[in-house]
């Protein structure tokens, strides 16, 4: 059984992504009592799966490899994975939290060799991979997954492979017979961290994600660039294997569009800077990017790549939002239609791949949650003194870069504790 | 220029104008230029200023340009503008709505086919409130002079026998047709519908 | 401690002992580690192995402890004992798993594991346990500088969770900028209208709130101190008090628009900048705003956005200050809603109106009739009496020439960063530094820190004070001191709301941090400081320069003093001290020193060259994981040790190792530069330019330089690492072994 100790002075943070990391380890690093609750296996979140960050072109894991070595130093952070919030009751100061801990059918003796992995035959669509590739049925999320055990996924259980995976442990950490668990938590303040998911790109039906091969989305992109992703760090098409060269961007792709996201998704113009760096640190200049955009919102900072890129002769820019794709069958390129509105001129111009610079969506619908929270037309949570001792934390609250995430998620932890200061002052 | 309204380049004076006097032309200012509904129509490389771009040249005043054009009047209908439109304008609607009131200003294109069209239809439906097919028909063929219109006659002839042997079209029709129940009623309508509508014209006649 | 008892655990566990003679191990262990108990066991991990080890500890059989297992970064909730000095030897990612598991191998592998078992038993044995120095006091106290919007919401926000804050405003009323605001940008759904700028009952609640302190017309005129001791001279009056950690708010300068002639600012009174115009909505409280040159009513009115910035042009700024789409789309407002004949349109070339609330703003703004055309304005013409805008609409693809009664320049925002103390460290860096340009604000110190690095935070690109990490933006290289708001980055209230109360979470926890005598970020929670052997110390000062944190000062004779609340444990002073006499209790240039030094050096003609890599345990001792986990081959010549930062690297570690005969060695650490990913900021840098200067070194020895090599190192790199260590021992190959093996 999972045992929990919480009091009225202890914080949860519900998500463990770099906005749920950082809020738990700041407030813990403040000498609070945090429960990090996450409810995938691993902590890490959204950007685990970037290859890299902009403006910097730096790791995300270099960050949550300290984020990491910060939680396991403290002992403060107690963090509870597959875990999901299933009610809560009470209010400010005195919640009581129901959690719906999942099985995951092995224990902490697991040391992580991957002798189950090895013997397991059953292999599923990869997660972390956005389903560009495939895993085995008893698997580690990925290579900094932290706890660092590996998961059973339940789809297994009851077949051979499951006792496969058991024999094979040497450490006996496999327990086929683990159960959903239930726990009520007795919590002072809580921090929703809860992050986003990429808008479902099929939805966009002029853009024939789901017809044409060679349209992906943005996270499957960065997917790509993994080394030890699907395409082993290549830009490859789906269609044929073949390196693509000539790559369109299309901006605003589920954003800013009333049939869709109405919000700027903030992040996707900068992101598709970014990304046209990958095809430069590929094919050098026989490389070639063309961004069809709205409005490039690379704000503040973010200008200095702008501007970078801008004097990047392999780089194209073209005011326009795509109208739509169609795919020339010979050689399955996309061709995208449309108008460039500055001096209206009439293009269709064909790409060995398209990239949808996809929308960020909240991945709760808090409405559904029955939660009493302010939550907005778009479904972010709105800070409001109505929501009483629950702060919204990152991706939760609008649309953010890592960034304003973090520094999101630094205040939501300072309010969570000025929740559970007071009572401990009332407390005495 | 003949038009006697001043439009001051950049002023809003003729988005307001399009504001008041063109169907749905409140939605022109929410256009944050995007050009997906120029990208999307399927008529596009006939026109000659997409609607976005109508909708920017509005906003800059380009009464003249914008009302004498045939842009507008190209619109199909298909409604692939409308349906991607991020910001939900009702783009044919306010096509059809532009077309329609340069119409009424007598300063969209001389020789507009559709807008010819668009008139017969008028004149052959305001008559008797109902439309007389074979006469429109007709009209429609004569539409560009005798010569042209035998030459259209010649080449329809087959469908036309056959719509008369399957009794879809009626020779009779050339004799008057039918019309509506009240005819005096609904010329009455139009009369103070007319009415209505010149008053509020009038004011940006100049 | 009084005596030091060794002991080495080795686990069987996770193909271990099938893949090497453990007993050999737990032998070497005790022969050349000295430790007086070595253990083995299955799986040392488990609860029956933890409490093996557990049991010795509470018997007072072992003080200091080996773990011989996996590598350090796993299985550390498991292996955490208290009040012992831990050290791991990993024979996991770091053996087993990087070497092909066949009869060939078989030998090589072994004396890695066991070489790994002698560094393992040398670290530990010069390790002790790090305490708190006692230096540290407690103080519940934050200094604001700064009274505006952001250091009013620090301020509160500090109140509310019990501790003390004190504003120091250098003019006579608070609120800074955002009191000038006719009103301000909506921070709340439905983001349809320009909001009270809240600044009255804001400083009525700093007012009424007895936690918090207020100065005005009063500057900090000196800090001196360390998180947890700051003491700080409030003048005029407000005399020196102590604080435990300070937030600097000190807001921006807005751009001086006269040095925009090309706009007309200063040649006509209708051509105003953003500050301006909220001057005009004020005067006009609500109703139409009046031209400033004949007080008529302004019936028409252009905004120029990115007006001298997003600029390459002398004399502009680079950046975006992003709130003035935002800005600009609310002003617009204040005339529409006064009188929605007005006409109003904003000339921008990419509207920056980012996230939920922004869209909508904008879409509301349309909504109320503000038009909006792409375009560049070349130029504002100011001639008798008459004002006209000259862009080119780029949608439309013309020249325009607009008349305009009123024309707004969204003009930037400059940080008041105070003084640009950057010292240039290397030679090169000197010669940069007398090419760059001369600051646009001229600056007065913000903090006048007594400071050995000078008196305000380091500063970034553009001015700002930002950290520069991304995932870790309140990470300034002063411990204690954190930048929020505009100074930081440009920002407009709502992002200065959460930047405000982060920040004063940062500061709390400073203050928190210090009275525990404990790290911050990204060493938190350690408590090991730098211990310093002043007899021996040549005040050659190296140390406090080269502090990437600014932490050590000097005192009248010149000896260094570490203030460890401002230190993060990075080690780049040990690093930097050419006589060794700094050192951390549990990380030293023993504890690695004498690792180094413990490989069982093979003879010249063993054909067995061993190649010595220092790595970054941040980045590239990850990587070096990863590369096991991957399972990714590399030589079994290569000893593996991890550094807290490679700026600790003492070069004294290179020429030990080359006289005690390792063939080759190699420096892996993080990106340095402009975007560095060093977590110490300085200290890969530093490394790198003391390893450029070891050519000397290697030239007095007679040896090749090819044989010591510095990297830059990603986490992701892990198939770059084994390529890095097998190209080494093929270079070594071709230049055969170092002749000092003894």
């Amino acid at each position: 059984m999972t045992d929990v100790v919480a009091t009225n002075q202890t914080i949860l943070v519900v998500g463990g992504g770099i906005s749920g990391m950082t809020a738990a380890l700041e407030a813990a690093e403040c000498g609070k009592d945090v429960i990090l609750i996450e409810k995938n296996p691993s902590l890490g979140g959204r950007v685990s799966q970037l290859y890299k960050y902009f403006p910097k072109m730096c790791h995300p894991t270099c960050g949550l490899e300290i984020n990491l070595r910060r939680i396991k130093a403290n002992q403060k952070v107690r963090v509870l994975t597959m875990a999901e919030v299933a009610s809560i009751t009470g209010d400010t100061g005195n919640y009581s939290v129901n959690i719906k801990v999942s099985p995951r059918y092995v224990t902490e003796n697991c040391t992580a060799c991957g002798d189950c992995r090895d013997v397991v035959e059953a292999e599923f669509d990869d997660e972390h991979n956005y389903g560009l590739k495939k895993r085995k049925g008893a698997y580690l999320p990925f290579f900094m997954a932290y706890p660092q055990h590996y998961v059973v996924d339940p789809r297994l259980i009851g077949t051979a492979d499951a006792d496969k995976a058991k024999s094979a442990c040497k450490s006996n950490a496999i327990d086929l017979d683990m159960q959903e668990e239930s726990l009520t938590i007795n919590v002072g303040a809580i921090i929703w961290a809860t992050g986003w998911k990429p808008f479902d790109a099929q939805k966009i039906q002029a853009y024939g994600y789901d017809r044409i091969p060679n349209v992906i989305t943005s996270v499957e992109f960065e997917r790509m660039m993994d080394p030890t992703g699907p395409t082993g760090g290549k830009i490859l098409r789906p269609s044929d294997g073949k390196e693509a060269k000539d790559i369109a961007f299309i901006q605003c792709a589920g954003s800013r569009d009333r049939n869709y996201l109405k919000h700027c998704s903030r992040i996707c113009c900068t992101a598709t800077l970014k990304q046209t760096t990958y095809v430069r640190e590929q094919y050098a200049d026989e490389g070639k990017s063309t961004i069809y955009y709205i409005d490039i919102r690379a704000i503040d900072r973010f200008e200095d790549l702008y501007h970078k890129i801008k004097a990047d002769k392999t780089v194209f820019f073209l005011k326009s939002k795509v109208a739509n794709i169609t795919q020339d069958k010979a050689t399955a390129n996309p061709i995208l239609h449309g108008v460039n509105t500055e001096g209206y001129k009439r293009y269709t111009n064909s790409h060995e791949l398209v990239v949808l610079a996809i929308g960020m969506e909240p991945s709760i619908d808090f409405n559904q949650l029955g939660v009493n929270l302010t939550i907005n037309e778009h479904g972010f949570i709105e800070n409001d003194p109505s929501n009483g001792g629950m702060f919204g934390a990152g991706v939760a609250t609008d649309a953010l870069d890592v960034n304003r995430a973090v520094q999101s998620a630094t205040a939501s932890a300072l309010r969570a504790i000025q929740v559970v200061n007071q009572v401990a002052t009332a407390e005495g | 220029m003949s038009n006697p309204v001043t439009v001051e380049k950049y002023r809003n004076n003729f988005l307001r104008e399009v504001e008041a006097n063109v169907e749905e032309g409140d939605w022109v200012k929410r256009c944050m230029q995007c050009g997906v509904c120029s990208g999307s129509c399927p008529l596009g490389p006939h026109w000659e200023h997409p609607p976005q771009e109508l909708f920017m040249m509005i906003r800059a005043g380009k009464r003249d340009e914008v009302l004498g054009s045939s842009s507008m009047w190209m619109c199909t209908s298909c409604y692939n503008c409308i349906a991607r439109c991020p910001r939900e304008l009702p783009i044919t609607h306010i096509m059809h709505g532009l077309a329609h009131y340069a119409k009424r200003l007598g300063l969209s294109p001389k020789n507009q086919q559709t807008k010819k069209f668009a008139q017969k239809f008028w004149d052959n439906l305001s008559k008797k409130g109902r439309v007389n097919e074979l006469k429109l028909g007709l009209s429609l063929y004569f539409m560009n002079g005798f010569m042209e219109g035998v030459k259209m006659s010649l080449k329809m002839q087959k469908v036309g026998l056959g719509m008369l042997k399957t009794k879809r079209m009626s020779p009779f029709e050339m004799l008057g047709g039918h019309g509506c129940k009240d005819s005096k009623g609904l010329q009455a309508i139009l009369n103070k519908a007319r009415e209505i509508e010149e008053a509020k014209i009038s004011k940006f006649q100049g | 401690m009084a005596d030091k008892k060794l002991g080495a655990y080795i686990c069987k566990g996770c193909g271990i002992a099938e893949r090497l003679d453990t007993d050999e191990l737990a032998k070497i262990a005790k022969s050349d580690g000295k430790v007086t108990v070595a253990k083995q066991h299955d799986f040392l991990c488990n609860s029956e192995g933890v409490k093996m080890i557990q049991a010795d500890i509470d018997a007072g059989e072992v003080t200091h402890v080996l773990i011989a297992a996996c590598s350090r970064r796993a299985k550390t909730d498991a292996f955490r004992f208290e009040k012992v000095a831990i050290a791991r030897a990993n024979l996991r990612e770091g053996v087993i798993w990087i070497r092909p598991d066949t009869e060939d191998a078989k030998e090589t592998t072994q004396e890695m594991a066991e070489d790994y078992i002698r560094m393992g038993c040398a670290e530990v044995k010069f390790m002790t346990l790090p305490n708190a120095s006692g230096e540290q006091g407690r103080v519940d106290h934050v200094l604001i500088v700064g009274g505006g919007f952001t250091g009013l919401t620090a301020a509160l926000e500090v109140a509310k969770a019990g501790y003390l804050a004190t504003i120091v405003e250098k003019t006579s009323a608070l609120g800074g900028t955002a009191a000038q605001l006719y009103k301000r940008t909506p921070n709340h759904s439905p983001f349809a209208a320009p909001q009270d700028n809240g600044i009255a009952d804001l400083i009525q609640q700093i007012e009424s709130n007895d936690k918090i302190t207020v100065h005005l017309n009063a500057t900090v005129t000196k800090t001196e101190g360390a998180p947890g001791r700051f003491n700080a001279e409030i003048s005029p009056d407000g005399g020196t008090k102590t604080f435990g950690s300070i937030i600097q708010a000190s807001g921006f300068t807005p751009y001086d628009a006269t040095q925009l002639p090309e706009f007309a600012y200063g040649k006509t009174p209708d051509v105003v900048d953003q500050l301006g115009l909220e001057a005009l909505a004020k005067q006009a409280n609500g109703g139409t705003i009046k031209r400033p040159s004949d007080g008529k009513e302004v019936k028409n009115v252009v905004f120029i956005q990115c007006a001298g910035q997003r600029s390459e042009k002398e004399g502009h700024l680079s950046y975006c200050s992003g709130h003035c789409c935002m800005t600009s789309v609310k002003q617009a407002m204040y005339f529409k809603d006064a009188n929605p004949n007005i006409d109003a349109m904003v000339i921008y070339t990419e509207l920056r109106m980012p996230g939920a609330g922004g869209e909508d703003f904008y879409r509301n703004g349309q909504n109320k009739g503000i038009t909006f055309t792409k375009g560049m304005v070349s130029e504002v013409v100011s001639d008798s009496g008459k004002v006209s805008v000259k862009f080119k609409d780029l949608i439309l693809n013309e020249e325009v020439d607009l008349e305009s009664d009123l024309v707004v320049l969204a003009t930037g925002m400059i940080p008041n960063s105070g003084v640009d103390i950057e010292v240039p460290v290397t030679e090169e860096e000197e010669k940069e530094e007398e090419k760059t340009v001369i600051n646009i604000v001229p600056a007065d110190s913000v903090l006048n820190l007594d400071y050995r690095q000078g008196p305000d935070l380091p500063q970034l690109v553009n001015g700002f004070t930002d950290s520069h990490f991304i995932c870790f933006p309140y990470e300034t290289r002063r411990t204690g001191i954190y930048a929020a708001g505009p100074v930081r980055r440009p920002m407009d209230m709502a992002q200065a709301t959460e930047d405000a109360t982060g920040a004063a979470l940062k500061a709390i926890q400073a203050l928190e941090n210090a009275s525990l005598g404990q790290a911050a970020h990204p060493r938190s929670g350690d408590l090991s400081f730098p211990i310093f052997r002043k007899e021996g110390c040549t005040q050659c000062k190296r140390c406090t320069v080269e502090c990437p944190f600014g932490a050590i000062n000097e005192d009248e004779a010149g000896y260094p003093q570490f203030n460890e609340a401002r230190c993060r444990r990075c080690g780049t002073c040990m690093g930097a001290c050419p006589v060794r006499v700094i050192s951390f209790e549990n990380y030293s240039v023993e504890t690695v020193g004498q690792a180094i030094k413990a490989v069982d050096m093979p003879d010249e003609f063993d054909e067995k060259p061993r190649i010595l890599v220092l790595a970054c345990e941040n980045d590239a001792y990850p990587a070096l994981d990863m590369a096991g986990m991957t399972r990714r081959e590399y030589s079994a010549f290569v000893r593996i040790i991890p550094v807290r930062c490679l700026g600790s690297v003492n070069t004294i570690w290179i020429s030990d190792a080359l006289n005690s005969g390792y063939d080759g060695i190699i420096l892996m650490g993080c990106q340095k530069g402009d975007d560095y990913q060093c977590h110490f900021v300085k200290g890969s840098e530093m490394a790198h330019y003391r390893m450029s200067k070891i050519g000397d070194t290697l030239q007095q020895l007679q040896l090749e330089t090819e044989r010591v090599q510095t990297y830059e190192i990603a986490i992701t790199d892990m198939h770059r690492v084994p390529k890095i260590i097998n190209d080494m021992a093929e270079t070594i190959e071709k230049i055969g072994m170092n002749p000092f093996k003894f």
